[in-house]
């Protein structure tokens, strides 16, 4: 009977909420910061147990037992079905102060081992009968009633999503909110994930063995705008507990621990179409179609979806060439933030009018975003965009048919591209200049110049050699000649006189004038000896060879011989006067 | 006998072996510098660059660096580049490009308008071209003077005289330009500023007085040495020291 009575009693005390079908092996204590003196009461419950055998008695870790074990059992029936909680009870103290752990308790369940986890009691010096140590410690934080704030976790990359929990732990009956001061935030940007209305969670929670209440407050999903170490500033809560029919309830007020956060920077080497997501992304991109018209709107839509921080997703640089005309994207969001973070899809909806007829290759868009799981940078690539487009109605557009001209614009500057083909390669340090090709260049021809020059020159002058001589001798060749003709003449032979007339005449011209005998004729003559005595010598001399060239066929003779002879010696040696060689 | 002959063989194949190995060379640091990669296709270009040289060559490794970032030794590349052939648009375009970039900002004295006729007349399309001109006039007055000795009409005879004459005025001129080219070429009388920073002092001593602070990419006329040191004349005129190591000579 007693037994029953205290194992009603600590049902109440600890308010356990069993579930039917689950066993739970549990060590509670009503409090683990105690002054030396004050009792603590530890209890081990088994429930929804069938059978099982004895509950072992932990290790107390120095802490004297005041009373106990107390064992005390229970049998329900749910459905039809028969189980039994039991439990041990013990009260603990302490007379040293200092931190005292109770070690697990064991149970054999069927097959399986249960365990309890470990729980630390803290002992401080008691003054007498009030523990004022204890009081202090509460103060500090609320055995009773406090509030966490924790993190999933406490670095990440800039743009990485993290989520913040609020939880209220609560060993009060009733509780009613007062007010409360949201934690300050800088560096980060906050969203609110929507729960509802706070709720008490269906199980305890056990902290350090003592039981609670949880409410989960408040959530939010943070990212971290810039890097370095950015805090998460404590919660304020201010909360009346028990209130009850007379009276109001005590004020309490609860401040939630201070988290820190260690934002890193993105890794260096961030690509040019990096569009600032962090987080997973696929992309989707839909246009109309490829054949369109010049002056006419296309919509080229593009979605990102995925997990990530969709909103802080800049509009995507197109990069089209300047025919296009852009304008600004609409931006279309449908984005959930919930308990795992912020995810959905955000669309960028292009209005691009092509002002010009042609074929535009645009290439295949490339977008970057960063995976912090995998901590690197990827890649998001479209299908190739192709436009095809057409001339527009004439009638459709004002502004069509105007020859509107546009300026070449410039869109960048680079550098001019390398060389290609032969880059005509020389040893360092040769020039053509001082080589041995250029100095025979330079001295080979002129040297075949002067070889040429005194060649020339000694040729020359063996010719004029020649010719002086013959011009010399051209007056003894006449008179040798002329001495023939007297010869024939005396012995009357005509024709051999005139012979040896005409060839002492030509034959004087020509040696005269280093001339050939067939090249002796009327003009040459003429030529030759027009400036003496005013052609008169000239004409003579040309009566003379015609004269004795008749003579010599036919029969009839002009003058008498020796006339033509004394004629003939005359001229010579009149040429001979006024030509000197 | 084939011994013997071998290495006289292998002697005379070598140059031939080493420009179809350059060839290969620069093919691909062609494709390397198509394909962006463009570290590997300067040290190609370098490896090439260690016993042969030329203007496309020297231009090709400064548009490498300009591309990796390294402005000053762009633009000592495109300096010496530009010396073997002063004509070339490309190279000046580049050259400009890079320029922009340097910090300080000299005050280039205006070109001398006679000194522009003059620069352009002692430029051309590479170092060799006033020896090839000075080669080519030499062959065409003898060639000239040659037909005036051989020639018998008086009239034909004066006027080949006339011609073979202007061409040995040209040769003259021509060989003296192809002279003062080869000099300038081989001249090492002006370099580039690499160090990011360089303090020009007042003695070749550590510690003397600062006469200014120059930047990277800035052109100097060079104007003696001693020990590590080099004296400097910038293009304002001013002359003062710096470390040898903090320049480049073009």
């Amino acid at each position: 009977m007693k037994n029953f009575i205290l194992a009603i009693a600590s049902f109440l005390i600890t308010g356990v909420i069993v579930h039917a079908q689950e066993v739970t092996f549990q060590a509670t204590v009503d409090r683990n910061e105690i002054a030396t003196g004050d009792p603590v009461k530890l209890t081990i419950a088994l429930g929804n147990v069938s059978s099982a055998s004895g509950i072992t008695t932990p290790d107390l870790g120095g802490l004297a037992v005041l009373q106990g074990p107390m064992e005390s059992n229970s049998f329900s029936s749910i459905n039809g079905r028969m189980s039994r909680s039991s439990s041990r009870i013990w009260y603990l103290t302490a007379t040293q102060p200092g931190t005292y752990v109770i070690g697990p308790s064991t149970v054999r369940v069927g097959r399986a081992v249960l365990q309890t986890d470990p729980i630390t009691i803290k002992v401080s010096k008691g003054a007498g009968s009030g523990s004022s140590a204890a009081t202090n410690e509460a103060q500090k934080r609320d055995q009773n009633l406090f509030c966490t704030i924790s993190l999933s976790k406490n670095k990440a990359y800039v743009g990485e999503q993290i989520i913040a929990t609020y939880t209220l732990f609560s060993r009060y009956n009733s509780l009613q909110p007062q007010d409360y001061d949201l934690p300050k935030l800088s560096g980060f940007w906050a969203e609110e994930v929507d729960l509802g209305a706070a709720n008490w969670e269906s199980s305890l929670r056990t902290v350090n063995g003592l039981q609670y209440r949880v409410a989960v407050l408040k959530k939010q999903v943070l990212i971290p705008l810039r890097s370095g170490k950015l805090t998460v500033a404590p919660m304020t809560l201010n909360y009346l507990v028990n209130p009850g029919f007379f009276s109001s309830g005590t004020p309490v007020r609860i401040q939630s621990n201070s988290s820190e956060i260690t934002a890193v920077e993105l890794p260096p080497g961030k690509p040019a179409d990096f569009i600032g997501a962090v987080g997973e992304l696929r992309m989707e991109m839909k246009t109309p179609g490829t054949t369109v018209k010049a002056n006419e709107a296309i919509d080229l839509t593009i979605r990102f979806s995925g997990r990530a921080n969709l909103k802080l997703i800049d509009a995507p640089k197109l990069g089209l060439p300047p025919d296009f005309e852009t304008y600004d994207p609409k931006i279309s969001d449908k984005i959930s933030v919930n308990g795992s973070g912020m995810s959905g899809s955000r669309e960028f909806q292009y209005l691009l009018i092509p002002r010009h007829p042609g074929k535009y290759d645009l290439g295949d868009m490339t977008f970057s975003y960063f995976d912090p799981n995998s901590g690197s940078y990827k890649q998001l690539r479209s299908d190739s965009l192709y436009f095809n487009v057409q001339p527009g109605d004439a009638n459709s557009s004002a502004s069509v048919g105007t020859s509107s001209k546009m300026d070449v614009q410039r869109l960048g500057s680079d550098i001019r591209y390398i060389r290609t083909g032969d880059l005509e390669l020389r040893r360092k340090g040769e020039h053509l200049f001082g080589s041995g090709k250029y100095i025979a260049g330079m001295v080979v021809p002129p040297a075949l110049l002067l070889l040429l020059f005194l060649w020339h020159r000694k040729r020359e002058e063996q010719l004029s050699d020649l010719g002086g001589q013959r011009r010399r001798g051209a007056d003894k060749v006449a008179k040798r000649r002329l001495a023939e003709a007297e010869t024939a003449l005396k012995k009357e032979d005509r024709n051999a006189f005139h012979d040896a007339v005409g060839k002492a005449l030509e034959g004087y011209f020509a040696d005269k004038f280093n001339l050939g005998v067939a090249e002796v004729n009327a003009a040459m003559i003429r030529e030759k000896l027009g400036t003496v005595d005013e052609g008169r010598t000239a004409e003579e001399y040309i009566n003379l060879i015609t004269a004795s060239q008749m003579a010599r066929f036919t029969p009839v003779e002009g003058k008498p011989q020796r006339q033509t002879y004394d004629e003939a010696a005359a001229i010579i040696s009149r040429i001979e006067n006024q030509i000197r060689g | 006998m084939m011994r013997q002959l071998l290495p006289l063989l292998i002697w005379f194949c070598l140059p031939a072996l080493a420009y179809a190995n350059n060839a290969q060379l620069l093919e691909q640091a062609q494709e390397a510098y198509a394909n962006g990669d463009h570290k590997h296709a300067l040290a190609l270009y370098d490896s090439v660059n260690t016993d042969y040289t030329s203007a496309g060559l020297l231009y090709n490794i400064g548009n490498c660096y300009s591309k990796l970032g390294d402005m000053p030794h762009a633009i000592l590349y495109y300096e010496r580049a530009l010396r073997l052939a002063p004509g070339a648009d490309d190279i000046q375009a580049n050259l400009d490009l890079e320029r922009a970039k340097v910090v300080d900002r000299m005050n280039q004295l205006p070109a001398f308008t006679l000194g522009s006729v003059w620069d352009r007349l002692q430029g051309g399309k590479d170092v060799d071209q006033w020896a090839r001109r000075s080669l080519w006039a030499c062959v065409i007055m003898v060639v000239f003077a040659a037909s005036a000795i051989l020639i018998r009409r008086n009239s034909f005879k004066r006027i080949f005289l006339a011609v073979a004459a202007l061409a040995l005025l040209f040769t003259v001129l021509s060989t003296a330009l192809a002279a003062y080219r080869v000099q300038e070429v081989e001249s090492r009388s002006e370099a580039i500023i690499m160090s990011p920073t360089v303090e020009i002092l007042g003695e070749p001593r550590k510690g003397s007085t600062r006469l200014f602070i120059l930047h990277q990419g800035t052109k100097l006329s060079i104007v003696g040495e001693q020990g590590d040191w080099q004296e400097v004349r910038l293009s304002s005129g001013s002359v003062g020291w710096l470390p040898k190591e903090a320049i480049e000579i073009i």
